[in-house]
This record gives structure tokens, C-alpha cells and sequence, in this order.
């Protein structure tokens, strides 16, 4: 066999196996035949005994998962938008809302497929964190972050304050009472009230009705309200009533078990984590309202990015993961609080309670919470200018920096970090 | 100098010989064929139009792939180096702003303090991390080669097993170990020697040893495999005859084998260079944030990349970052280079 023949022979083989596999990628997919539905998450957004749940009702359509870490599935979807290769369902985080809410030519409007007609069963401050800045329906939120207080009941008895759930959210209406009461607490017991200072801040700053954003492009990181969570945040801080353990650290994890601090700023979400990594604390923990009424951590939405391939079956999908009765089954199985507004007066929600937390009823907690937010703007630098906050706070609290200079240091990083 | 005018004709002799003994073989495998399409000789053979494409073609997937996911990123990176990003990663508008990131405005590179912080945080953690690394990985292989030791192929392959550990497994598990208040190192700081607890987040020495350490844990043992390798290529005539000459153990370490090792030495500080200056997944979970701490303590040159690409979304300056690592480890590379050469070539006199 010559050189020539046999080079043709692999050629030609070659040829015949890459048409072979492009003609698999591309085939066509029918109606009736089987569907594969990409979707790109971080975390559990959408919870493995759902997937199988819906895998009985449609059996024709696969759902591919491919779960990142939040960052990165993030700028992949960054990436793939400009590539034009994305999935068929995005999951986005509020954080990164802001970013993708000033491209809504990115993705499907959802109000096209009939994001309308279930807008009304929707919390409507947390709707508007899916909706583009053109007004058009890029995402459909999956679940509320809300916000309480867990404290350590043990804890409390022995700082002498009162143990009783109601009582405990009477002592702080306000977050100056909040810090008054932690140091009565830290001067008791000895040790740290809040676990650390970040969550307070984010806490303060969504009650209020202006994050770092006035409107699409108007950035305004230093309005009044920033600067009051900043320094009422700072005050906590430096009258010491931290304990310094940032949450899911290890130490927070073994903090949670053994009582190494009084409270702790809880979404909902986190409350699985607290019966997850602290399971012999159970009954020492109950959940009391947040000082200043509401207030709300994270959140995912669902969206569909323009260039998906089978919108429809994403859309049918979406559609049934997020309507009221699933997110009630998600409450019920994981914790997570329902965007669905329509069922918070269901009994099955407002009657539940958390036998883990001293049979609190977490439903009822969280929903009063989540009713009383309005929607904030969110823009695309919001990342960037917690992070510094975040990290000026944290000055404070290893007291490298007092709040007048932490707050002055993290202004001019912010200025000069996002100007580049 | 006069060994190796002694050793250059011996060499020539020899590998003359064994260029001969390649030339004789295929003529005696393939005695029919002729002289001129020998393929052993192809260097002297004018080779057949459409020859040379096919070797090109051979050698192209390398330089194919090294173009599209090398060369053309790097060049493209350079170029948005000189770009103003718009608002955020998915805004189309980018300002050309000739060098003005590099140098020499308020918001250059070469001003931006929190640059030098991370250039300084850097190879304080690469020096904890590389030089224990070496002296310890140098002792592992020295026992490893003791023909006393039994079981050496199951130690070998245990030293490799932090290698293929993840790093963020690695990482999240030091964190607990390193943890302030419940981490069992400061538990046995405090009740086994009563030093009490260490900060090793907040205090910035701390942090780098606590972060030198995971870069060690995790590479000391295939660093020691390569001294091994290098070691047992060392020929044992030399040990004989420093033996013979009244040698002890120490000085034959120290005049046989750590001469011998002088380029397997600058081959692993240059590529630990490289990847000791892009140090990331270590100190990023260490911290749980881009910025390494409430000081930057522990912020190291491709976190700050990263937290330009992933928090403020500006992509021009964030390939500047990579520029100005880039030109660092060149430096440091070249410097290293020299240093070893040098006293390599003062060894030899």
C-alpha cells in the first residue's frame, strides 16, 4: 500500500466519522421525540427530587444540569451570550440581576411565552428583579431570601434576657435596640452577640428604598442611606459585640454547634444549613422577627437566553417549577421561601412549624418579612461596591480602622476601582 | 577546564561511532532498497515535492492549538490592555486609551497601591511556600533513595496523592484547620504549648505561612519525586570513588549529589515561579473573598485580576493586571536564570 492510498483511506475515514457526529448534533429535534433541556445553575436552584418529579409528568424531556460555582456561572453566561452558545434556562442571583437587567436583548421575553398571566401569583418587589430595563420579562424569580433572627436560646436565658420568640423580637424594634441588647448579652455572657458584621449591613440597606443605584447608570454609592447602614453597621462593630466568624467558615459551622455567638441574621435558606451542619443543636435555636420589620438576603431567577434552542420545552418546565404549588413542595422539603405570594395565606405554610427551631412557625415569620420590602435598583457594579464595603466593615471589626476611616478608605476605593 | 577538554574528543568519538551504527543498521534491515530513499537518511536526500507539506502537516496540531488557545488570547489580551471597559463585561463600549492603564494617571497601574500590596503579598507567600518546599523535598528523596527503606513504590505513590487532591478541598479543609476560634492548629497551639490563638486570617504573616503551607502540602511531594528521579540518574561511580577518596555520608551529599542536581534545582525554581506568582485558589478560599482579607493581607496578583474580570466587570484593566504579572515573572524568571548559571559556573572552577 502506497503512502498516498493509505493517508486517503484515513482521510476519508476521517471525513466520514466527523459528518457522522455533526449529523447527530444537528439533527433536527421533532415534537414527539425526546428533548434535552440544557440548564446552567450554582447550588440547588432547582432541587434533585424535583427533577425527578418532573421527569414522571414529561418523560420525553431530559433535564442536563450543569451546576458551577455562582461566580463562574455567571461569567460563563457572560461569555456565552456574546458567543451565542448558551443554555436553554439561565439561572441568575439577584447580585448579578443588576448586570443583566441592561441587557435584555440577551434573552427570550418571557412575557411573549405568557409571563403575564402568572405575574399576579408573584411577590411583586422581587418580580421586578427579573424584569429588563426596557420593561420586558427576562427572568421569573424562584425563591425569596427573607429575613429573621436566629438566637440561641440557651444563650439568652443566660444573659438573663428573655427566651420567648415574641418577647425577643419586642427587644429590638429598632437597630440601635438591636445593639443595646447585644451588649447587655456580650457583658453576660462573655461571648460574641451577631456572628459578623456583613449580613447586618446588607440587612440595613434592603430595608431601605436606594442601594447604590439611583436608575439605569446613575451610580450613587454614597447616599445617605448607604452611609447610615455603613455607620450604624460600624457602631455594632466597634462596641464589640461580634464575634468575628464569618458564616460558612469552619468556624462559624463549629460556632452554630457549640454556641460561639448569641444570634445569627437568617434567610431562609440558611436555616437548612444550620439543621445540616449543627444537627445536635437542635432546640437550642429559635427564630424571632429582624429589627426593623423586613428584610431580604439573595434569591435566584429563572431565565431563557435568546439563543436557546428549545425555548418552549423551558419555558413549559419553568412554568411548572415556579408556580405556587412546586415552590410550596420546595418549602416543605428544603426550606426555601416561596416568590409565590398567592400561597403565603395557604395553611399548609402559615401553619407550619420547624420542630428543629422550638416549633417556630417559620412560615409566618418570613412572610411578614417578605410582604414589607419594596424593589430596589440593583446595577451592574453592585458586586464590586459591597465587596469593599464588606471589607472596610471587616477593618472595623478586627478594629485595624474606625468607622469614619474605614468609611472615607472604602469610598475612595470604590471611586477609583470603578472608574477603570 | 581540563576535564572537559579531556572528555570533548572521547565524546566525538563516541557518538561518531553510534552515528555510524545507525547508518549500517537499515542498510542491512533493508538491503534491496535503494541508497536514495533510505528514510534513515532523509536529512541528505533531497526530499519529493509534497513531502516536506506532509512533515509540516505532522508537526501543525501543536502550533495549530498553541495559535488559537495561546498565542491569540495573549495578543488579545494585550491589545484590550489598552482599552477603557464600558459600564460593566457585556457593554459594547470600549475606549482606546493607549497606555493610560499602565502608566502614569491616578488610576494607572503603576500607582495603583493595591498592585503592589498583592506584588508584595505574593513572593512573601512564594518564599514560604518554595524554599521549605525544596530543603524538605530534597530530605524526602534522600530517604526515599536509602536502600534501607521498605515499601519505597508505596511511598512513592502516597507522595503524590495531595497532588491530585482538589485544590479547593484542599483549601476548604485547611481552612477548618487553620479556623481561629474551633481550628484544631490553635487548639494545640493553646493547650499543648499554651501560646494561645493565632489570628491567621487577620494577622498578615500568619496568613501567608497558613496559605505557604497548603501550596507545600500540596506540591512538596511531587517536587520530592523529581529530586528522586534526578538523584538516581546521578551515576554510582561517583559516589564510589568519593567513598574510596574517605567521603562521608554529609560530603557526598553535599560535593556529589546537590552538584549533580544543579539543573533539576533551576528547573523547579522556574516553574515555581510561574506557579508560585499566579497563586489563587489557595488564598481566595482561605479568605472566602477576592480581596484576601480586611487589609488585603493576603490579596495575591491573580485574585486582583480576578476581582477586576468577576466584581467591577473591567476587563481592560484586568488584562493589564495580567500584563504587569506577565512582566514580573519574566523578571523573575530571567533573574533566577542568571542567579543559578552563575553559581553554577562558580561551582565549576
Amino acid at each position: 500500500m502506497s503512502v498516498r492510498t493509505l493517508t486517503g483511506k484515513i482521510f476519508a475515514l476521517l471525513i466520514a466519522v466527523s459528518l457522522g457526529i455533526a449529523g447527530l448534533l444537528v439533527s433536527p429535534a421533532r415534537a414527539a421525540s425526546p428533548v434535552t433541556v440544557n440548564i446552567w445553575v450554582y447550588g440547588n436552584v432547582i432541587e434533585p427530587k424535583m427533577i425527578a418529579a418532573y421527569k414522571k409528568i414529561h418523560p420525553e424531556v431530559t433535564l442536563n444540569i450543569k451546576k458551577t460555582s455562582l461566580d463562574q456561572n455567571h461569567q460563563n453566561l457572560i461569555v456565552a451570550f456574546q458567543a451565542r452558545q448558551t443554555p436553554d434556562i439561565a439561572a441568575i442571583e439577584v447580585s448579578y440581576s443588576g448586570l443583566f437587567r441592561d441587557y435584555p436583548q440577551y434573552f427570550v421575553d418571557l412575557r411573549t411565552l405568557g409571563a403575564s398571566k402568572i405575574q399576579k401569583n408573584y411577590l411583586a418587589w422581587r418580580w421586578a428583579q427579573g424584569v429588563g430595563k426596557n420593561g420586558s420579562v427576562i427572568g421569573i424569580p424562584t425563591d425569596v431570601g427573607g429575613l429573621a433572627v436566629a438566637y440561641r436560646v440557651d444563650l439568652f436565658k443566660k444573659a438573663g434576657l428573655p427566651t420567648n420568640r415574641t418577647a425577643v423580637g419586642k427587644l429590638w424594634p429598632t437597630w440601635d435596640k438591636f445593639i443595646t441588647v447585644g451588649q447587655t448579652f456580650k457583658k453576660k455572657t462573655g461571648k460574641g452577640f451577631i456572628d459578623a458584621g456583613g449580613t447586618m449591613f446588607q440587612a440595613i440597606l434592603n430595608q431601605g428604598t436606594e442601594l447604590f443605584y439611583k436608575g439605569p447608570g446613575k451610580v450613587d454609592y454614597a447616599n445617605p442611606q448607604v452611609k447610615s447602614a455603613f455607620t450604624l453597621t460600624g457602631k455594632a462593630l466597634a462596641s464589640g459585640i461580634s464575634a468575628r466568624i464569618a458564616p460558612y467558615t469552619g468556624d462559624w459551622y463549629a460556632g452554630l454547634d457549640k454556641g460561639a455567638f448569641g444570634v445569627t441574621l437568617a434567610p431562609a435558606w440558611q436555616l437548612d444549613y444550620i439543621k445540616q451542619y449543627a444537627p445536635k443543636s437542635k432546640g437550642k435555636w429559635d427564630i424571632a422577627t429582624v429589627p426593623g420589620g423586613g428584610g431580604n438576603l439573595g434569591g435566584s431567577q429563572l431565565s431563557i437566553p435568546k439563543a436557546a434552542v428549545h425555548k418552549k420545552e423551558a419555558w413549559d418546565f419553568i412554568n411548572w417549577y415556579l408556580a405556587p404549588a412546586q415552590q410550596l413542595k420546595v418549602f416543605k422539603d428544603y426550606g426555601l421561601f416561596p416568590s409565590t405570594k398567592v400561597i403565603y395565606s395557604n395553611p399548609a405554610m402559615k401553619n407550619y412549624k420547624d420542630k428543629f427551631f422550638n416549633n417556630a412557625p417559620t412560615g409566618l415569620i418570613y412572610t411578614t418579612g417578605a410582604l414589607k420590602l419594596k424593589p430596589l435598583f440593583t446595577g451592574p457594579k453592585d458586586r464590586a461596591i459591597q465587596n469593599i464595603y464588606g471589607q472596610a466593615l471587616s477593618r472595623i471589626e478586627a478594629k485595624k480602622s474606625n468607622t469614619s476611616q474605614a468609611w472615607n478608605s472604602a469610598l475612595s476605593s470604590i471611586a477609583q476601582q470603578i472608574s477603570r | 577546564m581540563n576535564a572537559t577538554t579531556m572528555k570533548s574528543p572521547d565524546d566525538e568519538k563516541q557518538s561518531g561511532s553510534g552515528r555510524r551504527g545507525t547508518r549500517v543498521k537499515p542498510k542491512e534491515s533493508k538491503p534491496k532498497k535503494n541508497k536514495q530513499t533510505n528514510p534513515w537518511r532523509t536529512q541528505k536526500v533531497k526530499m519529493r515535492r509534497g513531502e516536506s507539506g506532509w512533515s509540516y502537516s505532522f508537526i501543525s496540531p501543536f502550533f495549530i492549538v498553541f495559535l488559537i488557545f495561546g498565542m491569540i488570547p495573549i495578543g488579545y489580551s494585550v491589545w484590550i490592555s489598552f482599552f477603557k471597559w464600558g459600564n460593566d463585561p457585556l457593554d459594547p463600549t470600549h475606549t482606546f486609551v493607549g497606555l493610560q492603564n499602565f502608566c502614569c494617571g491616578d488610576a494607572s497601574l503603576i500607582r495603583d497601591h493595591l498592585f503592589w500590596v498583592a506584588v508584595r503579598n505574593t513572593f512573601s507567600i512564594f518564599f514560604f511556600s518554595t524554599i521549605p518546599q525544596m530543603i524538605l523535598a530534597l530530605g524526602i528523596a534522600s530517604i526515599l533513595r536509602n536502600p534501607r527503606l521498605r515499601g519505597r513504590l508505596f511511598w512513592q505513590t502516597m507522595l503524590l496523592v495531595p497532588n491530585i487532591t482538589s485544590v479547593v478541598a484542599v483549601a476548604a479543609v485547611f481552612g477548618q484547620l487553620y479556623g481561629r476560634d474551633f481550628g484544631l492548629f490553635n487548639y494545640v497551639l493553646t493547650h499543648w504549648f499554651g501560646i494561645g490563638r493565632i489570628d491567621w486570617q487577620e494577622n498578615t504573616l500568619a496568613s501567608h505561612i497558613a496559605i505557604a503551607s497548603m501550596i507545600t502540602w500540596r506540591w512538596l511531594g511531587y517536587n520530592s519525586l523529581i529530586f528522586l528521579a534526578s538523584m538516581n540518574a546521578i551515576p554510582k561511580d561517583l559516589y564510589e570513588s568519593a567513598s574510596l577518596d574517605g567521603a562521608n555520608r554529609f560530603q557526598q551529599f553535599r560535593y556529589v549529589t546537590l552538584p549533580q542536581l544543579r539543573n533539576t534545582i533551576t528547573f523547579m525554581l522556574i516553574m515555581g515561579t510561574i506557579g508560585g506568582l499566579s497563586v489563587f485558589a489557595e488564598p481566595q478560599t482561605f479568605g472566602g473573598s477576592n480581596l484576601g482579607g480586611s487589609n488585603s493581607q493576603f490579596l495575591t496578583l491573580t485574585m486582583y485580576l480576578f476581582h477586576y474580570v468577576n466584581d467591577v466587570g473591567s476587563y481592560g484593566y484586568a488584562a493589564t493586571i495580567g500584563i504587569g504579572i506577565t512582566i514580573i515573572v519574566m523578571i523573575f524568571s530571567g533573574l533566577n536564570f542568571y542567579l543559578t548559571r552563575k553559581i553554577a559556573s562558580e561551582d565549576s572552577k
